[in-house]
C-alpha cells in the first residue's frame, strides 16, 4: 500500500493520495461485498440455527432407526472379521 | 427471501473475513455473468459440487464393482439397475445442493444445531467410519491401476497424498474445485475402454430390458444390490454437496443451475459405470470371475488379453483417475464435517492458519488410509469390497435427516421439499434400508451358521 501523502489536482483542499487510495479501495470492497448475501457472511454463518422442537415419535423414529442400523453394521462388520479367517 | 430461521438480528455490517473477500470475488463473477445473460458462461461458473459428489462416488471401489457386475454375471439387468441408481442419488445430491444454496450451511453443522449434538455426532462418526474405509479402497484401486504399470504401493501412497496437498496449497475453494473437476472428466476413460472392448450392440441393445436377471443365491443378489447402491448414493455425497455449495458461496438463485449441474454429474457417471461395466463384461465369455480373481493388477491383465494392451492400460489408468478423485472428495467431505461439528472453521477459502482443523483433517485422514495399504498382509481387497455395502448400511440415518432439513420450513422458506421429492426420498431410503439390512442379517446369520449359504 503506498504511504506518500502528496496531493493531486488543482482544486480546494485535494484529499492526500493515501486516503484517496484508501477511498477507493473501500469502495471497491463495498462493490465486491455487496455481491454475497448477509446471511452468507462468515460472521453469519458463525451464530447456530435454533433448535428444532422434534416430537417425541420423531425421536423415538430416529432411536430405533439409529439402534438397527448400528445392530446391522455391526452383523456386516462381524462378518466381515469371520470371512477374513 | 431469507428464511426465518436464517434471518439476521443485528443491523451494522458484519466483519468481514479472508474467506468472504475470496467468496465475493467468485460470487462478483456469477453476478456479471447473470446480469450480461452469459448462460454458458454462469453454467460453467455455477458446475462443480454435483458433478464432483457423482464423479467422486464413481470412485475406485465402484468401477470395481460395477466391472465385477459385469464379469461375474453381463450386462443383462446392470445396464437400466446403473442409471435407476443415479436418479435416486439425484434425487439426493438434489436436496443436499438446494439446503446448502439456502442456508450456506453444511449438512454436519445443520443436523448439529437444528437437531443436537448427538445426532450430529453420530452422523461424524459414521462418515468418518465409511470415509476410512473408502479411502483405504481408494488407495488400493491406484495400487491396483498402478501394478499394470509394475509400479508399487509406495507409489500409489506418494501419489494420492501430493494430490490432496497440492490441492489444498492455494487457499480457495474455486481452485481446488477445477482442479478435482479436470482430474474426474478422466473417469471418461471408463467409456474408453468400453469402446476399446468392442462391445455386442445387440447384446448391449437387450440388456435394457433387464434381463438376464443374474443369477446365483440370495445372498449374492443382496450383496450385489447393497454394493451397488453403496456405489451410488453414500454418506460422503452428503456431507460434500451441501458443504461445497455452502463453500462455493450458491445462493437460491442458483438452485436452478444447481440442479443441472447435479444432473449433468449423474449422466456422466451413469455412462462412465456403465462404461466399467461393459468392459468388465468382456471378461464374461473368457473365462470371467468375481473381483477376488482380480487382485493386483488382475483386472487390467485380463482385459489386456482379452481386448489388447490399449483396453488394459486404458481402464488402469481409469481406476487410478477413480480413486485419486475420490481420495480429494472423501478427504474434502470429512475435513467440512470435522470443522463443522467441533465449530473451527471449515473452507477451502480459509487460509490453513485460520481453518487448521478443517486442513488437518483434510490431509490426516488421507494420510491414515494411506499408512493402512502399507501395512503388510493388511486385508486390502476384503475391505475395498466391504467398503460400499458398510456405506449402504450406514446410510438411511443420513438421508432420514437430509429429508428432515429439506422439509424445515423454518430453515428453508419456500424451498422446502415438494410432495413428489418426498414421496420419491422416502422411497429411496425404504429401498436402500431393506437391501442394506437384508445383506447384513442374511451374511450374520450365514457366519453364525443359523442359515446355510
Amino acid at each position: 500500500m503506498r504511504t506518500d501523502t502528496h496531493t493531486v489536482g488543482d482544486g480546494a483542499a485535494p484529499l492526500p493520495i493515501r486516503e484517496q487510495d484508501l477511498q477507493a479501495e473501500e469502495r471497491a470492497e463495498d462493490q465486491l461485498i455487496m455481491h454475497l448475501e448477509r446471511d452468507q457472511f462468515v460472521a453469519e454463518t458463525a451464530r447456530p440455527v435454533p433448535r428444532a422442537a422434534l416430537s417425541g415419535s420423531a425421536v423415538a423414529g430416529l432411536w430405533a432407526l439409529r439402534v438397527f442400523v448400528v445392530l446391522v453394521s455391526a452383523m456386516v462388520i462381524y462378518t466381515f472379521v469371520v470371512n477374513l479367517r | 427471501m431469507t428464511p426465518p430461521e436464517l434471518a439476521t438480528a443485528g443491523v451494522g455490517q458484519p466483519l468481514l473475513s479472508d474467506e468472504d473477500h475470496a467468496r465475493s470475488r467468485d460470487r462478483a463473477r456469477v453476478h456479471h455473468a447473470r446480469v450480461n445473460r452469459r448462460r454458458w458462461r454462469l453454467l460453467w461458473l455455477l458446475v462443480g459440487p454435483g458433478l464432483l459428489a457423482m464423479l467422486g462416488e464413481n470412485d475406485g471401489p465402484s468401477m470395481i464393482a460395477y466391472a465385477s457386475d459385469g464379469a461375474q454375471y453381463g450386462l443383462g439387468f446392470f445396464v437400466p439397475f446403473i442409471p435407476i441408481l443415479f436418479a435416486m442419488a439425484f434425487v439426493c445430491q438434489e436436496m443436499c445442493m438446494r439446503i446448502g444454496a439456502v442456508t450456506h450451511r453444511g449438512y454436519g453443522e445443520l443436523v448439529l444445531q437444528r437437531y443436537g449434538t448427538v445426532w450430529g455426532w453420530f452422523g461424524a462418526a459414521d462418515l468418518t467410519l465409511t470415509n476410512l474405509v473408502t479411502l483405504v479402497a481408494e488407495f488400493v484401486a491406484i495400487r491396483v491401476g498402478l501394478a499394470y504399470f509394475h509400479l508399487g504401493a509406495g507409489v500409489a501412497v506418494a501419489l494420492g497424498l501430493a494430490l490432496v496437498l497440492f490441492t489444498l496449497s492455494g487457499g480457495r475453494y474455486w481452485r481446488w474445485e477445477r482442479i478435482v473437476l479436470g482430474l474426474a472428466l478422466f473417469n471418461l476413460l471408463f467409456l474408453l475402454a468400453a469402446i476399446l472392448v468392442k462391445p455386442d450392440v445387440g447384446t448391449l441393445a437387450g440388456s435394457l430390458s433387464f434381463t438376464p436377471f443374474p443369477g446365483g443365491g440370495f445372498n449374492t443378489l443382496l450383496l450385489l444390490l447393497a454394493s451397488t447402491i453403496g456405489a451410488t448414493v453414500t454418506p460422503w455425497m452428503i456431507f460434500f454437496q451441501q458443504s461445497a455449495s455452502a463453500d462455493k458461496g450458491m445462493t437460491p438463485a442458483d438452485v436452478p443451475h444447481g440442479r443441472y449441474d447435479t444432473a449433468l454429474g449423474a449422466v456422466i457417471a451413469a455412462i462412465c459405470g456403465i462404461g466399467a461395466l461393459i468392459a468388465g463384461a468382456a471378461l464374461l465369455s473368457h473365462g470371467g470371475s468375481g473381483i477376488e480373481g482380480f487382485a493386483g493388477a488382475g483386472f487390467p491383465q485380463g482385459l489386456k488379453r482379452v481386448a489388447g494392451s490399449a483396453a488394459g492400460a486404458v481402464f488402469a489408468l481409469g481406476l487410478i483417475e477413480a480413486g485419486a478423485v475420490a481420495i480429494l472428495t472423501i478427504s474434502a467431505s470429512t475435513a467440512y464435517a470435522a470443522g463443522e461439528c467441533i465449530g473451527a472453521s471449515h473452507s477451502f477459502n480459509a487460509s490453513p492458519r485460520n481453518a487448521g482443523i478443517f486442513y488437518a483433517a483434510n490431509v490426516g485422514v488421507a494420510l491414515l488410509a494411506a499408512i493402512v495399504i502399507l501395512i503388510p498382509g493388511a486385508p486390502l481387497l476384503s475391505i475395498a469390497l466391504n467398503a460400499n455395502v458398510l456405506a449402504t448400511v450406514l446410510l438411511p440415518v443420513s438421508l432420514v435427516l437430509m429429508v428432515m432439513l429439506a422439509n424445515d420450513r423454518g430453515l428453508m422458506g419456500q424451498w422446502v421439499n415438494r410432495r413428489s421429492t418426498n414421496i420419491v426420498g422416502i422411497a429411496v431410503i425404504a429401498f436402500v434400508g431393506v437391501c442394506g439390512a437384508a445383506y447384513g442379517i442374511d451374511s450374520f446369520l450365514q457366519a453364525v451358521h443359523v442359515v446355510g449359504s
